[in-house]
């Protein structure tokens, strides 16, 4: 009938359009032989960002920061949270600070131009941190809290002076602020809201509106950059992903060179489709279980020194993690980042930095007078039960998963503890406002532990509850921990540091006011068949992620293509 | 005359509860975008901080609800949606809109439009022939093609002719590297890249247009009209088309329609699967960061979509069915 002939010629028609699109695949960047003088080959970046690209590129907006400050953008100084907070002159050539640790004075590299050929001068720097003082929501890490002034002296150096002694805050001024163009910022009518999209910055290179699309950011070298020689890599693609596991499986094909994604059976998903392939997960901070200290019964020192004996770190880092988050310690130092600073004779009388014991665990609720129910429950000598909701966020599957054997763990020992999974603006809105028994979370940490242990101690950093507070969700507060955290503050002597840091491990180890479980790493997968120069555990010189800044414009200023 | 009017003031009077219910349901919903701006600054901002953004964002000024509901019916009418909070802070949410419905309604709709033509060709022929090869084979396969959840699909899809034989592109809606524009090889790039998107999404939805068309044909099929036509030797597809298809087709009209509107709401998990740059994704992302105008702008979006579909296939209707006119 004419009718069946016409669907199978239709049925062919498709087949033959399917079969002629068969010529074409994606196409992948291969990088192009390389001459020593000019920077060629394509890198492309693999991280998932989760929505696509609004090529707004203003470095003083969080949600852009991390696309411009490193490469296009430049800081005074690079500080390397993984060589024990080395400081490395970049902008700035050298720094002192004065009488009382009181001003901070830059001296401001020579012959540095920006991409539009403006030469960079102090003036530029004083201009950029004075911008931030006319509008807060510039001041990201709120630099201006502890600074009364920045001015020019002399033709080429910039004079900080602090309100109080500050000198962590070296790390927010010298290293996470990029310095704009006085020419082209003070003509901005609104630089809170100005999208900067085509940026001019000192840096190695270059990107603008035309070569940014909602789907990709195309970086290009900066010509005219600084430092000669300098950048080796020609172009650097930066797609969009929606998932994890689209930009997973574009790493694994070899379409990409560069992850940053957390990528489940590494083994069989990645490492094994090339020997080039390499992965290394630097630890940098911790993911910890936050108590409420508001709680009646959660108040009770026992009960928190007990949770800290009875969770088992290496298991849930095994099975929440899958072994790639190291297990962390009472003491909160990351190991082996910051090895250096973990007082280890005091860790050890804390029963061994607290090590997995549910014997030790069971001994001390008994000791401070709970008595198991007839449910293998603790109770208060009032008769409540020692049972908690841990809030977590349901959207980390790994999360979920270490909560899970938290949750087992604890009960165990005679803890009732429910997991309370939920969506992820709940679980934020609910820890910062501090509406949780027990809470599992993270904090952001630094270059060195103090700014972790600031972060969980500091009382200044709280907030009543109901309120949403910065960090500090616990609502830890105490007026000898906030002095020793103001000290370390005024000084820029490594022994006073070393003893305080020590003296809020002794905070960490006998009050156990939150308890670290797993040590949250950078993650970092890499192709060294198509570039060399990647940081390495053995040559850890940035954070290895496409997401650190700073450090992302190290690691691109270190990478060449290999012909 | 009097049913057009009867509808159209139904379609405005649908519109303004669709449009109160816009404005209200997002604001009962747990969380607030000032917390997830806080959670962007991930502990490294002064609650000075987030006060002044408050302020700027216009979140938690406590004004009168009232007025705000009066202010947001205003800015709808003339089509100002405001900045996006949390999603792509300070981004003007018209624009985020609209760079992501081309290729929603791109994909998605051209391949609604063919899934229902070729879903009705079928079912018609399946039903003048029922109980043939054709009808036997076609119905049964997309039926159970359209139980199988369609991402699974794409994923098998994406590992056989995208992984293994590598003939098609499944990454993105074109190939980054080239620039956008109105030329031969960037629009032959989108439609080679649309190519497995749009296939998951043809294949899984066409059993359902198959199906009704088919049933609703043979019911038609045993009318009188049709045997006479029969009797007096009008050839095949004449009937099959010209008279039984048309009076079968009216229901399968409306369902259309509505997929129609629907089409802007985008496809999630194909957009996910394929990593489509689309609207349902968009919503997903609002959705999960509290970001109100963006939520709101799409909600609405979509709920004038599916109620401008209705109107218009209620007046088809109206004209491709002349009972439905008398009746009123």
């Amino acid at each position: 009938m004419r009718l069946r002939r016409l669907t199978v010629i239709a049925v062919l028609a498709t087949v033959a359009l399917l079969a002629a699109a068969c010529g074409g695949s994606s196409s992948s960047s291969s990088p192009s032989a390389s001459s020593k003088a000019a920077p060629s080959g394509v890198l492309t970046i693999d991280n998932e960002s989760g929505g696509t690209w609004t090529c707004d590129f203003n470095p003083f907006n969080l949600s852009y920061i991390s696309y411009s400050l490193g490469n296009v953008y430049e800081p005074l100084v690079f500080v390397n949270t993984l060589q024990d907070a080395k400081v490395t002159p970049w902008l700035a050539t050298s720094w002192t600070w004065g009488a009382g640790n009181k001003t901070l004075t830059f001296t401001i590299r020579n012959g540095v131009k920006f991409s539009n050929g403006d030469p960079l001068t102090a003036a530029d720097v004083v201009y950029t941190f004075n911008l931030l003082k006319a509008h807060k929501t510039l001041d990201i890490n709120s630099v201006w809290s502890v600074l009364s002034s920045v001015a020019q002296q002399g033709s080429d150096q910039v004079v900080m002076t602090f309100k109080t002694a500050a000198v962590p805050y070296f790390y927010y001024i010298g290293d996470q602020i990029g310095i704009v163009d006085q020419k082209i910022w003070s003509t901005v009518a609104n630089p809170v809201t100005y999208p900067d999209k085509n940026p001019v910055g000192t840096g190695a290179f270059m990107v603008s509106s035309s070569s940014c699309t909602p789907q990709n950011i195309k970086y290009t070298a900066n010509p005219h950059y600084w430092q000669s020689g300098l950048p080796k890599v020609g172009t650097v693609n930066y797609p969009a992903f929606l998932t994890n596991d689209t930009a997973n499986t574009y790493l694994a094909n070899g379409q990409a060179q560069w992850g940053s994604q957390f990528i489940p059976n590494i083994q069989a998903f990645y490492l094994s489709k090339s020997p080039n392939y390499h992965y290394w997960f630097p630890p940098v901070a911790n993911v910890s279980v936050f108590i409420n200290l508001t709680n009646p019964i959660l108040k009770n020192v026992a009960v928190r020194q007990a949770m800290a004996y009875a969770i088992d770190r290496h298991k849930a880092s095994l099975i929440g993690e899958y072994g790639y988050e190291p297990a962390s310690n009472q003491a909160g130092i990351v190991t082996p980042t910051f090895s250096g600073w973990l007082d280890a004779p005091q860790a050890a009388s804390y029963g061994n930095n607290y090590a997995y014991s549910p014997q030790k665990a069971i001994s001390i609720l008994e000791q401070a007078g709970f008595k198991r129910g007839s449910d293998g429950i603790f109770q208060t000598p009032s008769g409540q039960p020692l049972s908690f909701t841990i809030l977590d966020n349901g959207g980390f599957s790994d999360w979920v998963a270490a909560v899970n054997v938290i949750q087992q763990d604890l009960k165990a020992i005679g803890i009732q503890v429910k997991a309370d999974n939920v969506a992820y603006s709940t679980w934020q809105s609910d820890l910062y406002a501090g509406q949780f028994q027990l809470a599992y979370g993270s904090e952001t940490g630094g270059p060195s532990p103090y700014y972790e242990l600031r972060q969980w101690l500091y009382s200044a950093n709280s907030a009543p509850i109901g309120t949403a507070a910065g960090s500090n969700f616990e609502r830890y507060s105490n007026p000898a921990t906030d002095q020793l955290i103001n000290e370390y503050g005024a000084t820029t002597s490594p022994a006073t540091q070393h003893s305080i840091v020590n003296q809020l491990q002794a905070v960490m180890l006998k009050e156990v006011p939150v308890i670290p479980v797993t040590e949250s790493v950078d993650w970092f997968q890499y192709d060294t068949g198509s570039f060399s120069g990647w940081p390495t555990q053995g040559n850890p010189y940035a954070q290895p992620a496409a997401y650190n800044y700073p450090d992302w414009g190290q690691v691109m200023l270190q990478l060449a293509p290999k012909s | 005359m009097r049913y057009v009017l009867r509808r159209l003031a139904f379609f405005l009077l649908t519109l303004w509860v669709a449009l109160t219910l816009n404005f209200v349901l997002p604001r009962l919903m747990p969380g607030n975008p000032a917390t997830a701006i806080i959670g962007k600054f991930r502990g490294g901002i002064s609650p000075q901080a987030v006060k002044v953004l408050e302020a700027q964002f216009g979140i938690g000024t406590h004004q009168n609800l009232v007025a705000q509901y009066v202010r947001y019916l205003g800015d709808v009418a003339t089509l100002k949606f405001g900045v996006s909070l949390t999603t792509q802070p300070g981004a003007s949410v018209g624009r985020i809109v609209l760079d992501a419905i081309p290729w929603t309604l791109g994909l998605v709709g051209i391949t609604t439009v063919l899934a229902f033509i070729l879903g009705t060709v079928i079912g018609i022929v399946s039903a003048w022939w029922r109980g043939g090869r054709m009808d036997s084979l076609l119905p049964p396969v997309f039926v159970i093609m359209t139980v199988i959840p369609y991402f699974w699909i794409g994923l098998v899809l994406i590992l056989i002719f995208g992984v293994k034989l590598r003939w098609l592109p499944y990454f993105f809606s074109y190939n980054y590297t080239l620039t956008p524009g109105f030329n031969a090889a960037f629009i032959s790039n989108v439609a080679e890249h649309a190519i497995l998107p749009a296939f998951t999404l043809l294949i899984t939805t066409i059993g359902v247009w198959i199906l009704t068309m088919r049933n609703t044909m043979i019911t038609t099929l045993a009318e009188d009209y049709v045997r006479m036509a029969r009797a007096k030797g009008l050839p095949a597809r004449r009937i099959m088309f010209d008279y039984a298809a048309r009076n079968a087709i009216l229901p399968n009209l409306t369902g259309f329609a509505m997929s129609l509107g629907f089409v802007v709401g985008g496809a999630i998990l194909i957009e996910e699967v394929f990593n489509y740059q689309g609207v349902g994704y968009l919503l997903l992302q609002a959705v999960n960061n509290d970001d109100y105008p963006l939520m709101q702008a799409l909600f609405l979006l979509i709920t004038v979509a599916v109620l401008v579909a209705i109107l218009l296939s209620d007046l088809a209707t109206a004209i491709l069915d002349p009972r439905t006119r008398t009746a009123g």
